[in-house]
């Protein structure tokens, strides 16, 4: 008995992805005038640079604007993602076909798509002369970045519901407003509450970065501290932002645990 | 839990709401201002981008082509490293799941303004910058892939006889590669999109001619590339999506 060989396009399609792959990285390289020297002598130059941070700048005046920068991050962090929570939740609808019109699904997708297409820096310096450099500018743009994201996620979750429970409440005699309440939203809302988690996550690494065009947030610290190259202080910045976010991913990512799997119950 | 939890997820909204400065007459007065941007956002100029713009936009998807394969293919001999399933050394389990984990941490602009200062402006720095994040998006969707893999394979081939990493190539690697082929398309969109911000730090890219502009107001020119990144990342994707279904 002789293996069976892998049918003749896939061998083909394997050959075709490393070409492509090994063509691809030339090209770039190439065209970016990136030598394989460059990539030596990197990790030295960062190495000085890390080293140029350390001891990091612990004085009182340095903890005192880099604390609030970082908690301001925090805050447009949340409250973006509550304005794309509100807002995604009852666009999700609209946009999973099970629930909505074929057509208004369709739009409402594409819309969807079209917002999530923007980065959270883009639509920042967009909506900055109109609301002004500040947090609000960041919140504004992260809660927006977020209602595409959040939109997709959650009508897809919609999408996979289990038709069962609905079909329940149908042939007892309920109406569509009793299928939503008690048949859609108990079945998504801990796979959607977890999605607000961890977009929340990633937003607060998006809202650190939103100060570099003024937005908010303690990335202009870090670009200001760059520039000066006060490299103790910008260490400082980095330790904190770092330390925070592995704080509030950690306590994320044990409620998400505990909303998917539900509490531990001992036999 | 929902007795402490609900309330204080709503004092904290709130909390962030007034940190951050939700104030309606501000907004109002702030209101006035929306012509600077609407004037001239909805006015393209779409001779002068694609005259000014498309070589930047070119440099932009290199340097995401260039730093998602590299981070990619990093990060899949760590990620064996990351797993308890075909790590068998606690140590360095705990090393390499906590670099992963650490350099999950500092985002992709953070990166970029790093590397700016160590090796200079210019998109080597955005190629590091990306490497760093792609490493870090893979590492963790790849290792926690290798934590949940069939065991048999691998108990099969050091039953006769592999050694360790031989189980490994030979048993684990195919069980994961379909895996770590849909994870690059996704982390190669990703990169797209987070590269068309990396000049705002000096980084290379289309970014740089954005920041420019931006400072000067001028939506006019802005808004045709916008348009112009948006029609790349959207062709992009789909070609992405298209190449998943055939593979997978």
């Amino acid at each position: 008995m002789s293996i069976p060989k892998q049918p003749l396009n896939q061998r083909v399609l394997k050959y075709v992805i490393t070409f492509l792959i090994i063509a691809g990285s030339l090209w770039s390289a190439s065209g970016l005038e990136i030598t394989p020297e460059r990539f030596l002598t990197a990790p030295s130059k960062v190495w000085i640079l890390i080293t140029a941070m350390f001891p990091l700048d612990l004085s009182q005046e340095a903890i005192d604007r880099i604390v609030p920068k970082v908690g301001e991050s925090l805050f447009i962090a949340w409250a973006g993602t509550v304005i794309g929570a509100f807002f995604s939740f009852p666009i999700a609808f609209l946009a999973a076909n099970n629930f909505s019109l074929n057509a208004f699904s369709r739009v409402t997708k594409q819309i969807l798509n079209v917002i999530r297409a923007f980065p959270e820096l883009i639509l920042a310096f967009v909506l900055l002369p109109i609301t002004g450099l500040g947090p609000l500018t960041g919140t504004l743009a992260v809660g927006i970045h977020s209602i595409g994201t959040l939109g997709k996620l959650s009508s897809e979750v919609i999408e996979g519901i289990d038709e069962g429970p609905l079909e329940s409440i149908k042939s007892s005699g309920g109406s569509k407003l009793n299928e939503l309440f008690f048949g859609v939203i108990p079945q998504v809302m801990p796979t959607i509450t977890s999605y607000w988690l961890y977009r929340f996550e990633i937003n607060l690494r998006a809202s650190a970065v939103l100060g570099v065009v003024g937005a908010g947030g303690v990335g202009a610290e870090l670009i200001n501290q760059l520039r000066f190259r006060d490299f103790p202080r910008a260490g400082t910045v980095l330790v904190v932002t770092i330390v925070m976010v592995l704080i509030v991913d950690a306590i994320s990512a044990a409620i998400r645990r505990r909303i998917i799997k539900g509490r531990d119950i001992r036999v | 839990m929902t007795v402490v939890g609900y309330p204080f997820a709503l004092f904290f909204s709130i909390f962030s709401f007034f940190q951050v400065g939700f104030n309606i007459d501000d907004f109002k007065r702030n209101w006035e201002n929306r012509k600077l941007v609407t004037d001239t956002l909805f006015d393209p100029k779409w001779d002068w981008a694609i005259e000014n713009a498309s070589l930047a936009l070119l440099e932009t998807i290199q340097i995401a082509i260039l730093a998602s394969i590299l981070g990619c293919f990093i990060a899949l001999p760590l990620s064996f490293y990351a797993s308890r399933a075909t790590n068998q050394s606690t140590l360095t389990y705990v090393v390499y799941k906590s670099f992963l984990n650490f350099i999950r941490t500092i985002p992709d602009l953070f990166w970029a303004m790093l590397f700016t200062v160590a090796v200079g402006l210019g998109p080597f720095a955005g190629v590091l910058a990306l490497v760093m994040f792609s490493l870090a998006i893979m590492g963790k969707l790849l290792s926690e892939t290798i934590d949940s893999i069939d065991l048999g394979p691998l108990e099969a081939a050091k039953a006769s006889g592999a050694k360790h990493t031989q189980a490994v190539f030979t048993s684990a690697l195919p069980q994961i590669l379909p895996n770590f082929t849909a994870y690059f398309l996704y982390i190669f969109e990703l990169c797209i999109r987070a590269s068309v911000i990396l000049g705002l730090v000096g980084a290379g890219g289309v970014g740089r001619i954005i920041e420019t502009q931006r400072i000067f107001l001028r939506f006019d020119r802005i808004s045709p590339i916008i348009v112009l990144i948006l029609v790349a990342v959207i062709a992009i994707e789909q070609f992405s999506v298209w190449l998943r279904r055939k593979i997978l």
